[in-house]
């Protein structure tokens, strides 16, 4: 009888778990040099109409900004676990959302594009957090340029396990000229990005697919 | 296939050597050949016919088990209804009988009211004795001049007439008193008369659950010499209570859904933590636990209300305590149900409070859904719906009850028959592998029909084939 408890309460305990494995974490890396630096409204946009209204309490989001050195504290514009009852969790995303919005309205633009550190601070976010599900949404143009003497090495387990989703990525200026640069550009990423450990990696034209998108998990 | 082949290069001589081959070989093992294809074929049939013998006496097994359990529990059922008649006429008994005695004094004093209005009645005043004689013979004198006579005649004539008005007057007045004192007796004629129908009606009540208890010892009776059609009944009984109760079982399995729906939401708000329990947040699973403490809530109720007999050792429990449980389980219930209404308004403030947020989000000032949702019908709705749905879950007991009770007999049932089904399938198994391997062995026989002819010939029908008695042994039909 006493075994048979024991293996009852043992039972019970083991199917115990933390919430933070089915919970999501989204890291949203915003580009805010040179030509993309006056997309941010339209990205802060896409964040309050598509990625906010779909986390439920317990998720993360950070919102890290991509600059000439994104590997940065000072880079995390804003970042926050919902809280795990609705009503709270709602007031959060309303606080989150005016947070955004002052920072659609800064005076920011970098001379340089550090995409790499962005993520790699966003990976360390994700990695924290413990989200069975993490995603990292980039909203860039994804041409990387590092200023002299900033090295990124991403470590080969950096991504492991992150989903990463390339959303609005702007055509420069040399791509509507040759469009297989810009092609054989994201390709690279999405090679470089794997080797690292992403699960996947996806360019989403669409904003509204976003969100289905993140819905999939 | 070309491997086998002894001339690569010329495919068809290679394939008739092959043939050849093949031919002398099948012919020389044609009698192992029709007796190992005999031996399996016994074989196979015999694992099949076992198989079947098993699923027989398995069903055998299950039916009889069905038998008495339906016997079992038609006995149960009829001897649960004679006992609540007798517990019945015992009340009715108890209660008209404990009436009984005041009845009979009412019935005594009446009787005797109405013995002494009677004997009353019948009291007239006694007539003077002979004085009618003596007026008759004073009138039938003849007439006198005397004057003294007829003065005295006179007299007596008068004293005659004032006596017959006296005598009238008196006869009168003893009429009324009499037609009073009949008419007084009307009141007690009616009383005896109501209470002679309550007799009746106590006693008519009595004939009729004597009735019905003879009708129930007739069928009790039956069950006990476990009679066919009696069986039959009880068992088609079962199968409709279990059908119905599947039903009933079916729509409370709705009514719970959706009050687990309308608590999982606002249970987040009370049971805010982030932990999982087999992969089901604590607050679903919190939601999950009202439902089901609502039903045990009204699986107790019924019990002590004698509506379900779970828990047999309920029963020995004392009537007061009963009592204390049967308002514990109805005040839980009615706590939950308060709980629930609370809930449903809580929710009703969480989704309007996240449409408000998904509109703020969208950028959307005026939001008319938002609005609408204010609106206090949907609330109202919620909380009503929120306070009943425990109530109704609460009677889930019953069909609950008799879905377990009949649900033996149907798994046996079921059981029954699909061993039945298997018997057959491996009856027809055991023909079907027996026929099978002789029409392999007819096949063999086709393959080597040209040594077969040869053989026929040369021995020109003297000699009987080596294979005739395998043959003869062949396929039992």
């Amino acid at each position: 009888m006493n075994r048979a408890c024991f293996v009852a309460a043992a039972l019970l305990a083991g199917s115990c778990s933390s919430g933070a494995q089915y919970s999501q974490a989204i890291v949203a890396l915003v580009d805010v040099s040179g030509t993309y630096a006056d997309q941010r409204p339209e990205v802060v946009n896409v964040i309050r109409k598509g990625v906010l209204p779909r986390l439920t309490p317990g998720d993360t989001l950070v919102v890290i900004r991509i600059d000439s050195e994104s590997y940065k504290k000072a880079n995390v514009e804003a970042s926050m676990t919902l809280d795990v009852r609705p009503s709270k969790a709602n007031a959060q995303k309303l606080q989150l959302a005016s947070t955004l919005e002052a920072f659609s309205h800064k005076q920011l633009r970098s001379a340089h594009t550090d995409i790499r550190g962005a993520m790699m601070l966003g990976a360390e976010y994700l990695r924290e957090s413990n989200a069975g599900r993490r995603t990292m949404v980039i909203f860039s143009d994804m041409e990387e340029d590092l200023p002299r003497g900033v090295k990124r090495d991403m470590a080969a387990d950096e991504l492991k396990g992150v989903r990463v989703l390339a959303m609005n990525v702007k055509r420069l200026g040399h791509d509507n000229a040759n469009p297989t640069a810009y092609r054989a550009r994201l390709a690279g990423w999405e090679k470089q990005l794997t080797s690292h450990g992403a699960r996947e990696f996806k360019v989403v034209l669409e904003p509204e697919k976003l969100s289905d998108l993140l819905d999939e998990g | 296939m070309q491997r086998f082949y002894f001339w690569p290069t010329n495919p068809a001589a290679s394939i008739f050597a092959l043939w050849v081959l093949s031919q002398i070989f099948l012919y020389a093992a044609r009698v192992p050949m029709h007796r190992a294809l005999r031996e399996v074929g016994r074989l196979l049939g015999g694992a099949f016919r076992i198989g079947a013998r098993w699923c027989r006496g398995l069903a055998g097994v299950a039916s009889r088990r069905d038998h008495e359990m339906i016997v079992e529990m038609g006995k149960g059922d009829t001897e649960a209804k004679i006992g609540r008649e007798f517990h019945r006429i015992e009340g009715a008994f108890a209660k008209e009988l404990a009436r009984y005695p005041d009845l009979h004094r009412k019935l005594d004093d009446v009787v005797t009211k109405v013995d002494a209005d009677f004997q009353e009645c019948a009291t007239a005043a006694p007539a003077a004795p002979g004085w009618t004689e003596a007026v008759a013979a004073v009138s039938k004198m003849p007439p006198n001049t005397d004057g003294v006579v007829r003065k005295v005649l006179e007299e007596i004539q008068k004293s005659a007439v004032a006596g017959e008005k006296k005598a009238l007057q008196e006869f009168r007045e003893a009429t009324a008193k009499r037609h009073k004192i009949l008419s007084s007796m009307a009141p007690a004629w009616k009383e005896m008369q109501k209470i002679a129908t309550e007799v009746a009606r106590a006693v008519s009540g009595a004939l009729e659950a004597t009735k019905r208890i003879d009708g129930f010892m007739t069928s009790y009776e039956k069950v006990r010499a476990a009679d066919k059609n009696a069986t039959r009944a009880l068992g088609w009984n079962a199968t409709q209570l279990f059908v119905v109760s599947l039903l009933v079982m079916a729509v409370a399995l709705g009514g719970a859904f959706v009050n687990f729906n309308l608590i999982a939401l606002p249970m987040s708000e009370l049971v805010p933590s982030g932990s999982r329990i087999a992969g089901m947040p604590v607050s679903t699973v919190a939601a999950l636990v009202v439902v089901l403490m609502e039903i045990a809530a009204g699986v107790f109720a019924m019990e002590m209300l004698g509506i379900t007999n779970f828990f047999p050792k309920l029963d020995l429990v004392p009537k007061s305590r009963r009592r204390i449980i049967l308002v514990v389980a109805v005040g839980g219930l009615f706590m939950l149900a308060c709980i629930e209404a609370s809930l449903a308004i809580l929710r009703e403030q969480i989704v309007e409070s996240t449409t408000a947020l998904k509109a703020s989000l969208a950028g959307v000032k005026d939001h008319p859904v938002a609005q609408t949702a204010a609106s206090r019908i949907p609330v109202i709705g919620q909380a009503v719906l929120g306070f009943i749905l425990p109530w109704i879950l609460a009677m889930v007991a019953v069909p609950l009850e008799t879905m377990i009770s009949t649900g033996g007999h149907i798994v046996l049932s079921a059981a029954t028959g699909l061993l039945h089904g298997g018997g057959m399938v491996c009856r027809l198994g055991g023909h079907g592998m027996r026929y099978l391997c002789e029409a392999v062995r007819h096949v063999y026989d086709i393959y080597i029909v040209i040594p077969l002819q040869i053989e026929r010939l040369v021995s020109n029908g003297s000699k009987p084939s080596p294979v005739a008695g395998v043959r003869g042994q062949g396929a039992r039909p």
